[in-house]
């Protein structure tokens, strides 16, 4: 059963590409982006009372789920809203879905929020599947840095107020340090480490989200850092720093594991290898799972976070309210609510989830500082000042597919 | 007619006795090699289904050992804490409403195209097959817009989706056991007098019972495993058993509650089968008696 649904949801996200591009390609049909108007946040707030909120967001994470269960769902309570997990395999599913309602019309939609970033926010924008220009409206906006790059721009697409900040994310790389005792401090250096140790080191392949944030890595490391490559996508800069990357992709292949002739095909495949203990190093975007992963001992207790001297990129994520929901108020309270003060110290702990906060600790007073304060280190993850050192912005959506396509061409066929 | 006819009318009425007879047995090396084999396949069934169950109550188990550092219930915890005893009950229901729909249907639609002149009968056969053809991805992505706009609950659309892919396997299971049904037992019952109704409930229903089970039993599965269709359609109003498996299983170190939910999953299409195997059978004793006698 479970092989036979991931297949689906495989085949599925292709076919939800092409029928995105169709909705895009009959844009004239399309309706406009809906935009929201409430008189004010106290009509927000009676409004909410008594409606439902479907928050649809991949179920993968454990204490992800724990934590809208335990935390999330009983602080809504006390607003009068009733919140409900619904669980995916993939957050395209609910882009999926807003998009069939988007299509029959639908006013009164079953998917109120939705926990996106990147290309899923990217697609669904395009085909007016969210409601836009409400996040300004919630009072706890006022804490955030309206000028931070993370969540103006999501993956190169504007935000626009079509979606509301509610946890960041940093690329992270980790290494058994047991067996990994001369650790690398560049990229550069983690692909030579590679080419001498034979077997020891792998990636997954691109389009794999974590595959690909780590060939967009490799990219701003032989480009000579981020700064030399544009976040535009444009062909001309495409093929000017690319052959770079894929000749260096190509030399590491054979001294990865099985000699590069196959790949993990997911970075849950790498975090299985890693486990293990088959390959030494494993990266995700999700630095927050480390800690819980080291303490049940999936992980080797020895795992420590690799930080690059040149920075690796960070991303934010958000909460969106699709066009076709018929419960605003009760979402944009939820979507309020994620960002009080109180609710993001509580995502931020380790012990719960472990979440970057998305709020400016400059704009909170002292009570509320002190809940970020408050808060235990990591054992094995550094805080978000350390780990974000020299961040590196996110290239746009563009870059994505073409510089997937060419490692497929390239490195996994041209061997 | 080549049917005897039963001696009186309280004796009930029998099945040709089995062929099978000690010329058919097999002996020797050849019944040896059917063992091994029967052994080999059940081997090979049950195998997969070993690290699944270990993987249920394992707290830890990394590569390289053998068999889990660690046992506990960490995988019972958070199957109960992701939601799972409410997901069973509904995808019991689920699979149970689709198997009450889909099965009637099938049975009348594989009745009609074996015994009566359907106009364009091929054309039918194709058409009720189609649904194996068709990417449930599809068919979900573009009848949801037709179920939203005609305002069908999500539930119903769920369960009518799911019923046109349990369509196939039950108009095919009925039109084979109808194409084994002698109609002139029912002819026979009719001429000593019995009812249509009659000849429904105690000549035909007994006689296709075992078809009727298996056709049943295979549109359960199409409702108990669906992902994608109880997604799209239900809009997340339908939170099942496999969409608790496949989001936990798009994560790492969910291992333990995929498997728990998996090899949970498993029973009762299992309980199923073997209350099948005991009560959906035609009544073995009659057959006893036809031959003692």
């Amino acid at each position: 059963m479970r092989r036979f649904g991931i297949r689906r949801i495989r085949f599925g996200t292709f076919i939800a590409g092409a029928a995105a591009a169709l909705l895009v390609l009959s844009a004239c049909s399309a309706p406009a982006p809906a935009q929201q108007s409430f008189a004010s946040w106290d009509q927000v707030v009676v409004d909410a009372k008594g409606q439902t909120v479907r928050l649809w967001m991949y179920g993968g994470d454990e204490q992800g789920n724990a934590y809208v269960d335990k935390d999330l769902i009983p602080a809504a309570a006390t607003l009068g809203v009733t919140l409900q997990r619904v669980p995916v395999a993939d957050t395209r599913d609910a882009l999926n879905r807003v998009l069939t309602e988007i299509q029959a019309g639908t006013r009164d939609g079953t998917v109120d929020l939705v926990w996106v970033n990147g290309d899923n926010f990217g697609t669904g924008k395009q085909a007016g599947a969210w409601s836009c220009g409400w996040t300004s409206q919630l009072p706890n906006m006022l804490l955030t840095n309206s000028s931070d790059p993370l969540l103006g721009n999501d993956f190169g697409t504007p935000v626009q107020g079509c979606e509301a900040p509610w946890s960041k994310a940093q690329f992270t790389i980790a290494y058994n340090s047991a067996t990994v005792t001369d650790p690398p401090h560049t990229l550069a250096g983690l692909l030579d480490w590679a080419q001498q140790h034979p077997g020891r080191f792998t990636y997954p392949a691109p389009p794999d989200f974590t595959g690909s944030v780590f060939i967009r890595e490799g990219l701003d490391s032989v480009s000579g850092g981020d700064k030399n490559v544009p976040l535009r996508f444009d062909q001309k800069a495409f093929d000017r720093l690319t052959p770079a990357l894929y000749s260096r992709l190509k030399e590491l292949a054979p001294s990865l594991w099985r000699q590069g002739k196959t790949y993990p095909k997911t970075s849950a495949e790498l975090n299985t290898l890693y486990a293990g203990g088959q390959v030494d190093f494993t990266m995700t975007y999700g630095p927050a799972e480390l800690t819980k992963l080291v303490a049940d001992g999936t992980y080797p207790a020895a795992t420590k976070v690799l930080t690059l001297n040149e920075g690796t990129v960070g991303n934010a994520s958000f909460l969106a309210i699709p066009s076709t929901s018929g419960h605003k108020a009760a979402a944009m309270t939820v979507a309020n609510l994620a960002l009080s003060p109180e609710q993001q110290a509580a995502k931020a702990d380790p012990r719960v989830w472990g979440q970057y906060t998305v709020l400016d600790t400059a704009r909170l007073d002292p009570a509320q500082r002190a809940l970020f304060e408050q808060l235990p280190q990591s054992a094995v993850v550094p805080s978000y000042d350390v780990l974000s050192r020299n961040a590196n912005p996110e290239l746009s959506a563009a870059w994505v597919p073409a510089l997937d396509d060419a490692w497929r061409r390239l490195v996994l066929a041209g061997r | 007619m080549a049917l005897t006819l039963p001696p009186d009318s309280r004796t009930p009425l029998s099945w040709p006795v089995r062929p099978g007879n000690g010329l058919r047995a097999s002996h020797g090396i050849a019944r040896t090699l059917r063992v091994l084999l029967a052994l080999a396949l059940a081997l090979w069934l049950v195998l997969p289904l070993v690290p699944l169950a270990l993987w249920a109550f394992a707290d830890r188990w990394s590569f390289p050992a053998v068999l889990p550092q660690a046992w506990g219930w960490g995988g019972v915890r958070a199957a109960l804490a992701q939601g799972a005893v409410p997901a069973f009950g509904r995808s019991l229901l689920l699979g149970l409403l689709v198997s009450a729909v889909a099965t009637p249907l099938g049975v009348l639609a594989a009745r009609a195209l074996a015994y009566r002149r359907v106009p364009l009968a091929p054309a039918v056969n194709v058409l009720l097959f189609a649904p194996l053809a068709l990417p449930a991805f599809v068919a979900a992505l573009g009848l949801n817009v037709l179920l939203l706009r005609v305002q069908v609950p999500p539930f119903a659309g769920v369960v009518l989706l799911l019923t046109v892919y349990a369509l196939p396997y039950t108009s095919y299971t009925m039109r084979v056991a109808y194409g084994a049904h002698d109609l002139a037992v029912e002819e026979e019952a009719r001429l000593l007098g019995a009812s249509a109704w009659q000849v429904m409930w105690r000549v035909q229903l007994p006689l296709l019972a075992p078809a009727l089970a298996r056709a049943a039993f295979l549109a359960f599965l199409v409702g108990w495993s669906d992902y994608v269709i109880t997604v799209l359609v239900g809009g997340g109003t339908i939170v099942t058993v496999p969409l608790l498996v496949a989001a936990a299983a798009a994560g790492t170190g969910n291992d333990a509650t995929v498997a728990l939910l998996s090899a949970a999953a498993l029973l009762p299409p299992l309980v199923l089968l073997l209350v099948l195997g005991l009560f959906g059978r035609r009544p073995r004793s009659h057959q006893t008696n036809g031959d003692v006698k």
